[in-house]
C-alpha cells in the first residue's frame, strides 16, 4: 500500500523534484562555465561504455529549460514526460501550497502495479533509445 | 507504517558529506598557499584516509550500531532494518553504502527512488531490506 510523505502524492514528489532540477538546468551552462565543471558523467558509461536509460538528461533538462526542444528529445525524450508531468501536477502543487487541496488518497495494488509496469516499459524504450543514439543499435 | 521522505533523507546525506566537502576547501586553501607538491600530496592522502574514517566512523559504526548518522540525527530519521525495526549493525550499514554503487551507475537514478517507492526505498535499501523512518 502507498504511503504517503507528508500529504504529498507520488506525481507532485517527482514534480516538485523535477521543478528542482529545472531551476538547476537554467543555471547549469552559466554553473559549467565559471567553475570549468564538467558536469555529472553516468557512471555506467564511464566504465563500461554502455549507456543507461537515463543518459542525456542532464543535456535534455538544459536543453528544454533554454526552449531548445529538439536538442531536449534528442538527448533523452523521457524529459518531455516529466515536464508534462510537472505543468500538469503544477496547479494541484499550488492548492496544496494555499492549503486548498484534499489530502492524496492511495492507489490501489493494482494501479501501482499497472504504473510500474507502464513505467517499466518507459524505461526499456528509453534505453533502447540511448543505445540507439550512442550507436549500439 | 511512516517513512521517511525524499527530502529529509537527502539532507542527511548532505550533512554527513559536509565534513569531507569543508575539508576538501581547506585542503584547496593550503595547496594554493603553500605550493609544493610532495606537500599537496601528503595533504592529499591525510585528506583521503580522513574522509574514509569520517566515512565508516559515523556512516557505518555509528548508524549501523544506532540508527543514526550525524545527518539523520539532525534530520530526526533515523536507518533500520525492515523484518525487525532495529538499526543493521556496523558490517551490514558498511555492506548498505557499497550498495549504493547499484544506485549510482544507472545515473544516479537509484538515489530518487523515494520519490515515489511506496516504502521510500533506494535500490540500496531494497537490496539490504533496510527502511528510513522517522526517529
Amino acid at each position: 500500500m502507498l504511503v504517503l510523505q507528508r500529504g504529498y502524492s507520488v506525481p507532485e514528489n517527482v514534480s516538485m523534484f523535477a521543478a528542482g532540477a529545472a531551476a538547476v538546468g537554467l543555471v547549469y551552462p552559466a554553473l559549467m562555465a565559471h567553475t570549468g565543471g564538467q558536469g555529472l558523467p553516468c557512471p555506467l558509461r564511464t566504465l563500461t561504455g554502455v549507456p543507461c536509460p537515463f543518459c542525456g538528461m542532464t543535456t535534455a533538462t538544459v536543453a528544454i529549460t533554454h526552449g531548445d526542444w529538439r536538442a531536449a528529445a534528442a538527448a533523452n525524450p523521457l524529459v518531455y514526460l516529466i515536464a508534462a508531468l510537472l505543468v500538469c501536477t503544477a496547479p494541484v502543487l499550488v492548492a496544496r501550497a494555499a492549503g486548498r487541496a484534499p489530502a492524496p488518497r492511495p492507489w490501489s495494488d493494482a494501479a501501482r502495479r499497472r504504473t510500474g509496469w507502464a513505467m517499466g516499459c518507459l524505461v526499456a524504450l528509453s534505453w533502447l533509445f540511448q543505445l540507439h543514439r550512442f550507436g549500439f543499435l | 507504517m511512516n517513512y521517511a521522505n525524499w527530502g529529509q533523507r537527502a539532507g542527511a546525506f548532505l550533512i554527513d558529506y559536509a565534513p569531507i566537502i569543508a575539508g576538501w576547501f581547506v585542503l584547496f586553501i593550503l595547496d594554493l598557499i603553500i605550493r609544493s607538491a610532495a606537500f599537496a600530496l601528503i595533504l592529499w592522502l591525510l585528506f583521503s584516509l580522513g574522509s574514509l574514517g569520517w566515512w565508516i566512523y559515523n556512516r557505518a559504526i555509528t548508524m549501523g550500531n544506532t540508527g543514526q548518522s550525524l545527518g539523520k540525527r539532525v534530520v530526526g530519521i533515523k536507518l533500520v532494518s525492515e523484518a525487525t525495526g532495529q538499526p543493521i549493525g556496523a558490517g551490514m550499514a558498511f555492506v548498505r553504502d557499497l550498495a549504493h554503487i547499484v544506485d549510482s551507475i544507472i545515473c544516479y537514478v537509484g538515489w530518487l527512488f523515494p520519490l515515489w517507492d511506496a516504502k521510500a526505498q533506494t535500490l540500496a535499501d531494497k537490496i539490504m531490506t533496510t527502511v528510513v523512518v522517522p526517529a
